[in-house]
């Protein structure tokens, strides 16, 4: 299924890049346009896409293992959580809900030690990015303005 | 060379000084924390410091964020062997085998490895920039873009070397990372290429979003997904320094890494990220069991870390012979210089001799401090790793995302990350490797945009990229190495053919 | 007990939205201030706002801190800064690109440079070269326009990209020497200096801080600086009108702004802060060191100058993009 999949998924990205570049003016080798390199790569991963399929075809399957949905869903999902809280509400809202979000993704998560640990973490957090570092990420905008 | 005497007695006796040692110390301890803290880079925090430094001198100013860069630079490694995570372009190849190593309990010697290197390869390019810093302003000038774009082609070749499974799935990764490099603005007509209506792809996709995604959420994933091999890492601790084995086995990696990093960081155009594909295109060539790469070979370690600290230095020189910095990070010093008075060029090292050659022998002073603050602190950094992964992961996550937000001050940074990390994991287990993804997308943009000029230059011609020496040659040993590393791929499937035909 | 919680936190937040509002006129500011630079730090507008911001946050008593937001030739910056409330804590540092050549080069410009901002004052201004190969057979710019005219594509020009000063500085000079040469874009302008040094690129425009060392030291040569006056780091470069060609005249300026519907009061503070800033000694010699020029006391320090001012700019440039022949990206 592997090599299959793998080449499937080469012609999608090819397709999308293509369909998306369209547009673009290719221009000529003179004066080579924005869309001569991206719609030139777009060609050659759908050309490699289907030597994987090929080779799937002749026997070389390939494996890709386990498909569990659990650690992606929560991993990613708290990243996309923190990415979406973080302006509005800022670190002290954004970083436990993120470290919340993610202790989902294990099995081996142990609540209390959850909470005590997020809380810990963003009280480091705002200490050494915001204050040590002064990086401009906003702390708390709705108790103190930034 | 009496004059080279001179001149770094000269600055030695101006970075000694109580206050500018302080200043060195302070830079390297700052930029080993951010280098070690994913996704913050010294960018980020050489911006933030640059207005602290207002009231020093500009001399003392400049060693404290020079300091930072290769501190930074040097904790970039700590993270890519420790946790995956390569914060920079140049720290990719250390994950390939540093964290390998550290998978198998050599956690402690690949750090220690990656120390000792550094300050080899640091305290060379120091002599180097000192002694040959304004004759190599020359090789610079040899290389046009047609030069560019056969080195960059040169550099896309290591991509070949550097894969380990199918180097058809590693051909389509390579050309997959030049495709995403040219997301965004277009350079020459201003038009929006591949960004699917979304304003916050305008500028191109960060490096760094890149690499977090692909390897480091990605790494994530497959570590929950195997809690065996990864708990692997935190059971065995074993010894913390390189033995004699080790030593013997990274000295010509590391000279080989050295020269190879000083001469590539000299080009303007960030040779520099090259350095440690190349050294480790060239150790996994040279050595006499190819198949130990990507396993944990600690030449694998050895000769990329000392390509990547020499480049770092050896990047000055462009900066401070030429005024024309090579990264963004050298860049950002052209304004620390700018604000302090200065202006970068030519006209540095005779006009602000004390600047020049102060800055050139606090690069070996600083180099110096590092081993002295990193090697105790391995033993911490391994001892993090007894941190219970279920507790770790999220803290990796939470610096991460926190990082990556820093980069633009951009949430939707983040949300980008989170995708690749998806990509990332799925072309994982369709067997394609993130590695030559990431060379291909660090030359991209580069290698189209030299492709253009030089063509633009040349009316059209292609002969250009032939008909001049430097070009010539390059393009010649990247057809060289791609044959040498295609051609035996090739025989075994012949020989498997023939075998399948004949019973 | 959640719900509760939950009740009690929204009021909390609420209570504090209200009164940090109405706090605002007397006791501004109360905390610190974002100014936003839409171009990467390092480069001059970035240098410039950051040694403002200094003594600006020393006068205010609260810190500015410079958040550098890029892309678009500065117009993604500023089109995060023209969405955000309207508090007198975020302000930006504007430029001679986004809020002068940007609605001429971007056809979907989200905001208008003219009349979207509150006005703060003018920072400073950095003169704008032409720059050669230091092998160029042209002894001045009478023959170097001649030559322009005569030779036409043979020329090649080295740029930084749409929207950048390099593009749209040039784009105006070669529509004064009435010149097409061939346009190589850049990413940047050392790598364009880079290969004019190497021989392959011919002529560029530039800012003073980028080209003053090499012109210093004979590397590169200048034709001309588009200024009224010579510039005391490079005193033997004659101005555009001592050169010939005094139309020619201009300059990367940056100055601040705040979103539309900051109050008035506040404004007023930020302008004086401003203009403290412009006058202490410190931060004139830092601007000057950089090559830039700085408006004198007097009226071309208001807001409501630099507004007339943004308003001539944006018609200046919009006829110079079009004489010019640069089709407006969607």
């Amino acid at each position: 299924m592997q090599n299959l999949m793998a080449g499937l998924l080469l012609i999608a990205i090819a397709a999308v890049a293509g369909a998306q570049g369209s547009s673009l003016s290719v221009g000529t080798l003179r004066h080579i346009g924005p869309g001569m390199i991206p719609l030139t790569l777009a060609a050659i991963l759908g050309f490699i896409g289907v030597l994987l399929m090929l080779m799937w075809w002749r026997g070389d399957r390939g494996d890709s293992g386990r498909w569990p949905l659990r650690g992606p869903i929560f991993i990613l999902g708290a990243a996309v959580v923190f990415g979406l809280t973080v302006r509005p509400l800022g670190l002290t809202v954004a970083g436990p809900l993120l470290v919340v979000v993610a202790a989902f993704a294990s099995h081996e998560t142990r609540w209390k030690e959850i909470i005590i640990f997020a809380t810990g973490m963003t009280i480091f957090c705002v200490a050494l990015f915001r204050y040590a570092l002064t990086l401009p990420i906003p702390v708390a905008p709705w108790l103190i303005g930034y | 060379m009496d004059g080279l005497i001179d001149n770094l007695a000269h600055g030695f006796s101006i970075a000694v000084s109580l206050n500018n040692l302080g200043l060195c110390f302070i830079g390297v301890v700052v930029g080993t924390l951010v280098g070690i803290l994913p996704g913050v880079g010294p960018i980020a925090t050489i911006a933030m410091l640059l207005p602290l430094t207002f009231n020093f001198d500009p001399t003392g100013a400049l060693i404290m964020l020079a300091g930072i860069y290769y501190g930074a630079q040097y904790g970039g490694s700590t993270t890519a062997i420790l946790i995956n995570i390569p914060g920079e372009a140049t720290s990719v190849v250390t994950v390939l085998d540093g964290h390998q190593m550290a998978r198998q309990g050599r956690a402690g010697v690949a750090l220690g490895t990656a120390a000792l290197v550094s300050f080899f390869a640091g305290t060379v390019s120091t002599i180097v920039v000192a002694a040959l810093g304004v004759p190599l302003t020359k090789l610079a000038l040899l290389f046009g873009p047609a030069e560019y774009f056969a080195l960059m082609v040169l550099g896309l070749s290591f991509a070949v070397v550097l894969a380990q499974g199918s180097l058809l799935k590693a051909a389509a990764m390579i050309f997959l990372g030049i495709l995403l490099a040219s997301i965004g603005t277009d350079l020459e007509t201003g038009e929006e290429r591949l960004t699917f209506g979304f304003s916050e792809l305008a500028d191109g996709i960060d490096f760094v979003v890149l690499a977090m995604g692909m390897f480091g959420f990605a790494e994530i994933l497959r570590n929950l997904e195997n809690p065996e091999s990864r708990d692997l890492v935190s059971a065995k601790i074993g010894r913390l320094l390189p033995n004699r084995e080790d030593v013997k086995a990274s000295i010509m990696p590391m000279i080989r890494g050295t020269g190879l990093g000083a001469i590539l960081g000299i080009l303007p155009g960030n040779g520099a990220v090259l350095g440690p594909f190349a050294s480790y295109a060239t150790e996994k060539k040279l050595a006499k069991d190819p198949s130990r790469f990507g396993k944990g070979a600690i030449e694998g370690v050895a000769g990329p870390e000392a390509a990547n600290n020499a480049g770092a230095q050896t990047a000055f020189i462009p900066l401070l012979t030429l005024g024309i910095p090579p990264n963004a990070v050298m860049a950002l010093m052209v304004g620390a210089m700018t604000i302090h008075g200065i202006i970068p060029g030519p006209q540095v090292m005779t006009k602000s001799p004390d600047l020049f050659w102060g800055m050139v022998a606090s690069m070996w002073i600083g180099n110096a401090f590092l081993l002295i603050i990193n090697l105790p602190l391995i033993g911490i950094w391994v001892k993090l790793l007894n941190v219970p992964y279920r507790l770790m992961f999220s803290a990796i996550l939470l610096f991460c995302s926190i990082g990556i937000y820093s980069i633009n001050n951009d949430a939707s940074d983040v949300l980008l990350t989170a995708l690749f990390g998806l990509a990332g994991y799925v072309f994982i287990k369709f067997g394609f490797e993130p590695a030559p993804l990431l060379l291909g997308f660090v030359l991209g943009r580069l290698m189209e945009e030299k492709l253009r000029q030089a063509l633009i230059i040349s009316r059209g011609d292609f002969m250009t990229f032939v008909n001049n020496p430097v070009s010539a040659v390059l393009l010649v040993i990247s057809v060289g190495i791609i044959i040498l590393a295609v051609l035996p791929s090739i025989r075994a499937k012949k020989a498997i053919a023939l075998a399948g035909t004949d019973p | 007990m959640f719900a509760k919680f939950l009740k009690t936190f929204a009021l909390m937040g609420a209570a504090v939205a209200l009164t940090s509002g109405l706090a605002q006129a007397q006791n501004y500011p109360a905390r610190p201030i974002t100014v936003i630079v839409p171009f990467a730090a390092g480069g001059p507008t970035d240098v410039i706002a950051r040694i403002v911001s200094e003594h600006m946050g020393k006068v205010l008593g609260q810190q500015l801190i410079v958040e550098n937001v890029v892309g678009a030739g500065g117009t993604t910056g500023i089109t995060k800064a023209f969405q955000a409330s309207p508090d007198g804590y975020t302000i930006m540092m504007g430029h001679m690109g986004t809020h002068g050549a940007a609605p001429a080069l971007y056809a979907n410009l989200k905001y208008k440079p003219a009349s979207d901002f509150e006005p703060i004052g003018m920072a400073a201004g950095t003169p704008i070269l032409v720059v050669a190969r230091k092998d160029y057979p042209a002894k001045d710019l009478k023959e170097f326009v001649a030559k322009l005219k005569a030779d036409g594509d043979k020329l090649n020009e080295g740029q930084a990209g749409v929207g950048s000063v390099s593009f749209t500085t040039c784009v105006m000079f070669n529509v004064l020497a009435g010149a097409k040469p061939t346009r190589v874009p850049y990413s940047g302008t050392g790598p364009v200096i880079n290969d004019m040094l190497a021989g392959k690129i011919d002529y560029a425009c530039d800012q003073i801080v980028s080209v003053a060392s090499q012109i210093q030291g004979g590397a590169i040569k200048a034709y001309a600086i588009a200024t009224d006056k010579r510039s005391p780091a490079l005193p033997d470069v004659p101005t555009s009108a001592e050169a010939g060609l005094p139309e020619f005249k201009v300059s990367a300026w940056n100055a601040m702004f705040a979103p539309k519907g900051t109050p008035k009061d506040v404004v007023a503070k930020l302008n004086d802060a401003l203009n403290k800033a412009l006058s202490d000694a410190a931060t004139r010699k830092r601007l000057e060191d950089l090559g830039g020029v700085i408006p004198p006391e007097g009226a071309e320090r208001t807001g409501a100058w630099l507004g007339d001012f943004v308003t001539a700019e944006v018609k200046k440039w919009g006829e110079i993009i079009k004489a010019g022949g640069v089709v407006p990206q969607q």
